[in-house]
């Protein structure tokens, strides 16, 4: 097994998982994104929604907003989808695989998202569900123009000085994960959190967070 | 605090930029500038030759496009990046099913049938080089369904 390119910006690496021609591997940077993700997935699993309650001015009447068991069931299992699919495109070594998990990430944020009933939460939703489907043509197309431009779409391969990857499919890569993300949309992410259910609706953040992390140590070190 | 649509430049930007009904908009922007950059860029990038997944296309085979060659129960020989990684690439290529061989005696066309028969019109590379691909691309269809039964099963 070769190993990565000796200036690695996220360090040499540490563990080697292979799956065939995929090559999954640990470097410090890596492995402190994917710790990042486990611990985000357990929060999601053991913890309870928070329940908001809404005070009515100058008097003594609240409001509490309710979650259904069943949106609370779909939520949780789609915020550990969510993560697993975090763990899978942070620790990726390979291009195509890595597009593969990002676009998980952005399926799952949508189902996250698509199971509030509020009007206003669900208006976003829409328009950051339109953004996510339109951001696999770029995610896709720069994984495509990758693989034609060097003929191989392993990262060991594609991180040494020997391959110039062209810069069009970098711009593609970063478009594509900013579009499933949303890392720097907050506009509509704004909206979303209003929404109760914190420690699901938080995932979104922190799946898109890791994910423009990696992306960017990916584009840098090809 | 100046009324709607003035001040500078930027807050009308950020102003504009805060609407998310502009979101698809704005990011729809993006891929198009993005874009004409790569088709300006295309005469300066080079396709190589040199592929880890060649593709030769045999138009007289029944099983064309996805003929991989080889002989059944024998090794073919199949490019990968990392062979060591793949002991049994090879093996499952040019296998067909009993009915899978009678029905590319007969036709020409069993290659543009998406039935997956053992072997063969199933890509061998997917299988055996690349199959945690084909596990998180089925991950996706499922996660998809879930979304799309949930959606029709919740009551309203």
């Amino acid at each position: 097994m070769n190993s990565l390119a000796v200036p690695a910006i996220g360090g040499a690496e540490l563990h080697v998982i292979e799956f065939g021609d995929i090559v999954n591997y640990f470097s410090p940077y890596t492995a402190m994104l994917f710790a990042f993700a486990v611990l985000f997935t357990v929060i999601a699993i053991v913890s309870r929604p928070e329940r908001q309650v809404d005070i009515a001015f100058g008097g003594d009447a609240y409001y509490t907003k309710d979650i259904q068991p069943e949106q609370l069931k779909f939520q949780r299992f789609m915020a550990i989808a969510c993560g697993l699919a975090t763990l899978g495109a942070v620790v990726s070594g390979d291009v195509f695989n890595f597009t593969l998990f990002t676009s998980m990430v952005g399926i799952t944020n949508i189902g996250i998202v698509a199971a509030y009933k509020n009007r206003h939460v669900l208006n976003a939703a829409f328009q950051y569900g339109i953004v996510a489907m339109i951001a696999t043509v770029p995610l896709f197309g720069g994984a495509a123009i990758i693989l034609a431009t060097t003929g191989t779409l392993s990262m060991w391969e594609l991180f040494g000085s020997a391959i110039a990857v062209p810069l069009i499919a970098k711009a593609f890569l970063v478009l594509g994960v900013m579009g499933e993300g949303m890392a720097p949309f907050y506009v509509a992410k704004a909206e979303i959190t209003r929404a109760p259910g914190a420690p699901y609706v938080l995932i979104i953040h922190v799946s898109s967070l890791l994910l423009f992390l990696r992306v960017v140590e990916i584009v840098l070190s090809m | 605090m100046k009324p709607e649509g003035q001040g500078s430049i930027i807050s009308r930007i950020s102003r504009a930029l805060s609407n998310y009904d502009y979101l698809a908009g704005v990011y729809a922007l993006l891929v198009i500038i993005i874009t004409i950059i790569g088709i300006v860029s295309l005469p300066f990038l080079a396709y190589e030759d040199v592929q880890v997944y060649p593709k030769h296309i045999d138009r007289s085979s029944p099983l064309d496009p996805y003929d991989r060659g080889g002989t059944p129960f024998n090794t073919t020989a199949v490019h990968a990046q990392y062979p060591d990684n793949s002991p049994y690439l090879g093996y499952v290529t040019a296998y067909l099913t009993p009915l899978s061989q009678f029905m590319a005696d007969g036709s020409h066309h069993l290659g543009t049938t998406i039935v997956s028969h053992p072997g063969g019109i199933i890509d061998e590379i997917l299988y055996n080089t690349r199959g945690l691909d084909t596990v998180v691309e089925t991950s996706i269809l499922f996660v998809a369904f879930t979304i799309a039964a949930y959606l029709f099963r919740r009551k309203d």
